[in-house]
């Protein structure tokens, strides 16, 4: 039977290390998380609200507890074992599913910590990561992996970077396949060394200083004069010139830095559809980017816009939580979640 | 996982032995739940293919997806011809209200996730490489709990490349390591497996070495 349990002020419910099997809900009074950042050593006093579990990760997956639990004024908890848990929560899916997505933003923070960690990023571009896998797969003679990589290569990237290799391999697996079988056959031709270093193409920062030598170069020139025009608010023609640049420059630079505004031209002309694929895509393509905060601002943006409110708080949270933002972007995010809550 | 069948059938996927279902850095936006067959997660590093788990029949994978649009983690294969049930964001929502012993179990999922990703991010936040790579053995000691609890010794069926993988190091770096502490007799390395002496000296390094919270 899940136990209701009163507690005094300054009382600790379990200590962080513990190991413990209930599941608490508050029911009043006011208690505290307290646990210290994994990566500073930061103290992290977290509130919990009345009506919200605590306890739940630890005693699911028998776990140590994370934080210590600490009563700040007298409050009352409904204590539960996970079997009682799991049934009081399986007659309410909506509450498993607010969970899944606390523990999802949890991973989702994990994860970039431990990515921005790890020395040897492996492969942080997902389109350059695919087209090695389709060349692995075929270098292995796996004819039917690889098409299947080059083929996905290719309708994520149509025109990107390796289209005209993908193809190629796409096709030579195709051929290797039918007339080879798994396995067998001979090496195809043109395939890159194997375990390349990742960063060793177009993403490497090298490549910028090529026009550092002419002043301006041509295709800053351009950029610069889409800019102008979008300030003139002349919406469509900046579109349609950053859309050039993007697809013409060779400097990765410029390119960044125009599909970023056509992100931007989009929004602007509310098609906001349209300014969340591409600037999702944009945030995948480049990670590194020094706009990806104001790319996702746009994204929550574009979901606020249309109506879909939680969508986009989930944006403004996750700009927030990625420290350091800016001063000018974290005042706009913190403008925008304001204003979410006063719609709701 | 016993699903009332009828309902979910129109969610049926089947794929052939050998068949990739997805790949590593294709956009992912559903996830399957194995009806029949197993399943090959893996991942290709350093230019070989690592297998990072085998699943079976009620299993769920590719479950990121569900509230983000990521690029897939690692590979998805056939082993056998396999049938699942494939859900979306859209029809999440429909499977969860039908079935929430799916729900509990995704719940479960995410919770050993956030822990494991909890646990490997402090392995990096040691500054020590040594301390790094006996944390290595402590989390995988911590996840496989040992036959035998009386002794101190545990064996690792392990290589110096996953430990280099997880301790966010060089497979060189991680090959040193491992030899240093073999020739102080801290561990021994065999062909296919690592044998630490004494488990409980590395938790006592590994606590030293940890910046004091």
């Amino acid at each position: 039977m899940p136990k209701a349990i009163t507690y005094k002020a300054n009382s600790v419910i379990y200590f962080r290390g513990d190991t413990g099997d209930k599941i608490y809900i508050l029911k009043g009074g006011r208690i505290s998380l307290n646990s210290n950042d994994i990566e500073t050593g930061q103290d992290i006093h977290d509130q919990i609200q009345t009506g919200e579990f605590f306890g739940v990760k630890s005693a699911m997956g028998k776990y140590p507890r994370e934080e210590t639990a600490l009563v700040l004024t007298d409050a009352s908890v409904i204590a539960f074992s996970v079997p009682e848990f799991e049934q009081l929560v399986s007659k309410n899916t909506r509450v498993i599913m607010k969970m899944l997505k606390v523990f999802s933003n949890q991973l989702r923070r994990l994860h970039g910590k431990v990515s921005t960690l790890l020395a040897q990023d492996e492969q942080s571009d997902p389109e350059e990561g695919l087209y090695r896998i389709g060349e692995y797969y075929l270098r292995k003679k796996e004819y039917s992996k690889a098409r299947y990589a080059f083929n996905k290569y290719l309708t994520y990237y149509p025109s990107g970077r390796f289209h005209q290799d993908a193809n190629k391999f796409a096709q030579t697996a195709e051929a290797y396949l039918l007339k080879y079988g798994s396995g067998k056959g001979p090496t195809a031709v043109g395939l890159s060394a194997p375990s390349s270093p990742s960063g060793g193409s177009a993403a490497s920062p090298g490549s910028s200083a090529r026009d550092s030598s002419s002043g301006l170069s041509n295709v800053a020139q351009k950029y610069y004069d889409a800019v102008s025009t979008f300030s003139q608010q002349k919406y469509p023609e900046a579109l349609a010139s950053f859309k050039h640049i993007a697809e013409s420059s060779d400097d990765e630079e410029y390119t960044v830095k125009a599909l970023f505004e056509i992100g931007r031209c989009l929004y602007t002309m509310q098609q906001y559809d349209a300014a969340i694929k591409h600037f999702t895509s944009f945030v995948q393509r480049y990670p590194k980017s020094p706009d990806l905060k104001d790319a996702l601002f746009y994204v929550g943006q574009s979901y606020q816009q249309k109506g879909e409110k939680e969508r986009a708080g989930s944006f403004y949270s996750k700009i927030l939580s990625m420290e350091p933002v800016e001063d000018g972007l974290k005042r706009k995010v913190q403008k925008a979640v304001r204003s979410l809550e006063q719609e709701a | 996982m016993e699903l009332n069948s009828g309902a979910f059938e129109r969610f049926a996927v089947t794929f052939d032995k050998g068949e990739i279902i997805f790949c590593e850095y294709e956009p992912g936006d559903s996830f399957y739940l194995i009806q029949s067959g197993r399943v090959q997660i893996s991942k290709i590093m350093g230019g070989l293919e690592k297998t990072v788990d085998i699943l079976h029949p009620g299993e769920i994978f590719g479950e990121m997806a569900i509230l983000e649009e990521a690029p897939r983690s690692a590979n998805a294969i056939a082993i056998d011809d396999v049938k699942a049930l494939e859900f979306n964001r859209a029809n999440f929502e429909i499977l969860m209200r039908g079935n929430p012993q799916i729900a509990l179990k995704l719940l479960k999922l995410f919770t050993k996730r956030v822990y494991d990703q909890r646990r490997r991010f402090m392995i990096l936040t040691l500054d020590d490489v040594s301390a790094k790579v006996a944390d290595v053995f402590l989390m995988l000691n911590e996840m496989k709990p040992p036959d035998n609890l009386e002794s101190d010794e545990r064996v690792f069926h392990t290589t110096a490349e996953d430990i280099a993988h997880w301790a966010g190091i060089s497979p060189e770096k991680a090959r040193d390591v491992i030899q240093h502490f073999a020739s102080q007799r801290r561990l021994e390395l065999m062909t296919d497996r690592i044998i630490v002496k004494n488990i409980n000296e590395f938790v006592r390094f590994v606590n030293s070495r940890r910046r004091q919270v």
